[in-house]
């Protein structure tokens, strides 16, 4: 079909090969003495001329298994494949998605679809590599691949004997010693794993299962290294670690021997394969599936272990001092019962002193109103008593003479002055009636001036 | 897990919470709270050991070179 790559005889000049000329002459670089090869021609001249040749076979659509999908800046790489071959197949970028748009899909990989397009190819250049590829325009897809159907019947076949579920029954240390790590020597996702537990502040043992993580080699690899991880290094939880790729490349995470491995193993396994996007056999399988190496590392190790010693030393301060102040608190309330009875004691002594006080000033001021009320009376006494001397010293007199006038006009001198006669017994007793001095014999006449004896006359 | 065997870290630390909230809550006897101290103390030295146990240097092995060694010293 194509002229310059069959097993005919070759063409004389580039132009034989459908090149076009005239390039740099042969004899200028001078050809391979004997060869019978037109040519030497110049190599980018002759791409270009390949390019242009392979450009001008008819363009057709091809039907076949989209598998290894590598989207770059500008382009989408990927391989349709078959049974019996494969063509390496490329779309422009903003073609691409306007493909996946119209077929509603996000990715096709692993699907069954019909692309349209033609031959191309890159010629290349002084720092860049050629390739051929078939520059799809179109795709539509036509059904699940089978690449896609393996994987879902073997997932529905895991399930049915309850393998998706083993791992994740599994008791997983918050703080391992030992961790065992599969990954790729030298890859991206060890240093981010490396990374994750230094900033989590641990640093116990890493047992390193270096393994291919891409190719045929790497499922039997991977058992390999998972087994001797459990049982030789001891290891108590293990990370299988990959960075993104296409499915084709993510493939052995879907080994079945890889999964049952996985799935029956005594310790716990994190799958970290590929994107957040991708979904392998072994995430389903495994006890915990991580998006990234650096989130299977803080899985793996779920204690910041440099918090955890700062929160481990104030527990332990804040456990010291719930217990000092348990028994002090106690003590104290020990302390107050003692104090209990002398604190009565004092509040009735001051108690009593306080009545006393209060009797005291109660007194004082008892006896104060007291005196008070003394001096006003012993005042008003001795204003009546000054009074009453006054009085006595003007009245008395004039009344004793009242008296003595009153006295006087009683005085029997007085009648006896007047001329009056008082009869009296020889005793001297005044007979006041006329029975009594006739009883007597002998009477005396008392007159103002002396007392005349008299005699009774009876007749 | 029998009585003998130690707690795990998580084990220990979470019944090292729940002592701390026991204490907390006031409601723990003064002989209820010496034992809570006393056992708090030793799960605090024991997650403390544990944290030093990956705490002190990270060790690296390889499993190939180990698998080698163990299997040398097996046929030696």
């Amino acid at each position: 079909m194509l002229g310059f790559v069959s097993t005919s005889p070759p063409p004389a000049t580039p132009e034989g090969a459908g090149v076009p000329g005239p390039g740099p002459g042969p004899g200028e670089q001078g050809g391979i003495p004997d060869s019978g090869l037109p040519g030497p021609f110049p190599v980018g001249e002759y791409a270009r001329a390949l390019r242009t040749k392979l450009r001008s076979l008819a363009r057709v659509q091809l039907v076949g298994e989209l598998v290894n999908l590598r989207p770059s800046r500008a382009r989408v790489y990927f391989e349709l494949r078959d049974a019996a071959g494969a063509i390496p197949c490329a779309a422009w970028l903003g073609d691409w998605e306007a493909i996946l748009a119209r077929c509603g899909t996000r990715s096709p990989e692993g699907m069954q679809v019909v692309v349209a397009g033609g031959c191309d190819y890159y010629p290349g250049s002084a720092t860049s590599s050629p390739g051929f590829s078939f520059a799809v325009s179109d795709l539509r897809v036509a059904g699940e691949g089978d690449l896609l159907a393996r994987i879902e019947r073997l997932r529905k076949q895991l399930d049915a004997e309850g393998l998706l579920e083993r791992q994740k029954l599994l008791e997983r240390l918050l703080l391992p010693r030992t961790i065992g790590i599969i990954t790729a020597e030298g890859g991206k996702a060890g240093d981010d794993i490396r990374a994750a537990l230094a900033r989590r502040g641990w640093a116990g043992r890493l047992v390193w299962g270096f393994a291919p993580v891409q190719d045929r080699h790497a499922a039997p690899a991977i058992v390999r290294a998972l087994s001797d991880l459990a049982g030789v290094a001891r290891v108590q939880v293990v990370i299988v670690a990959r960075g993104g790729g296409s499915l084709t490349d993510l493939m052995c995470f879907c080994d079945e021997t890889l999964c049952r491995t996985v799935a029956l193993l005594g310790v716990p396994v994190i799958a970290s394969v590929g994107h957040h996007t991708d979904r392998t056999l072994l995430d389903d399988v495994a006890a915990v599936s991580c998006s990234t190496p650096t989130h299977a590392a803080e899985a793996a190790v779920g204690v910041d272990c440099t918090r955890a010693r700062a929160e481990q030393l104030a527990a332990a301060a804040r456990l010291r001092e719930l217990g000092r102040r348990a028994v002090l608190s106690r003590a104290r309330g020990l302390a107050l019962l003692s104090r209990a009875p002398a604190a009565q004691l004092e509040r009735q002594r001051a108690r009593l002193h306080q009545e006393l006080r209060e009797i005291r000033a109660a007194g004082r001021r008892r006896r104060d109103s007291e005196r008070r009320l003394t001096a006003q009376r012993a005042l008003v006494l001795r204003r009546k008593a000054d009074s009453s001397i006054l009085d006595c010293r003007r009245r008395r007199p004039r009344d004793l003479e009242q008296l003595a006038l009153a006295l006087s006009a009683h005085d029997p001198q007085r009648t006896l002055e007047r001329g009056y006669v008082l009869v009296e017994s020889p005793q001297g007793e005044p007979l006041l009636s006329a029975a009594r001095a006739r009883e007597a014999d002998e009477v005396g006449l008392r007159f103002a001036q002396d007392t005349v004896p008299a005699k009774i006359i009876h007749r | 897990m029998s009585a003998e065997e130690p707690l795990t870290y998580e084990a220990a630390a979470a019944r090292v919470e729940e002592i701390i909230r026991r204490l907390d809550s006031g409601e723990a006897s003064l002989s209820e709270t010496l034992d809570l101290v006393r056992e708090g103390k030793v799960l605090i030295e024991q997650c403390a050991r544990e944290l030093s146990a990956v705490g002190d240097a990270l060790e690296e092995l390889r499993l190939d070179e180990l698998v080698s060694r163990l299997e040398a010293e097996a046929s030696a």
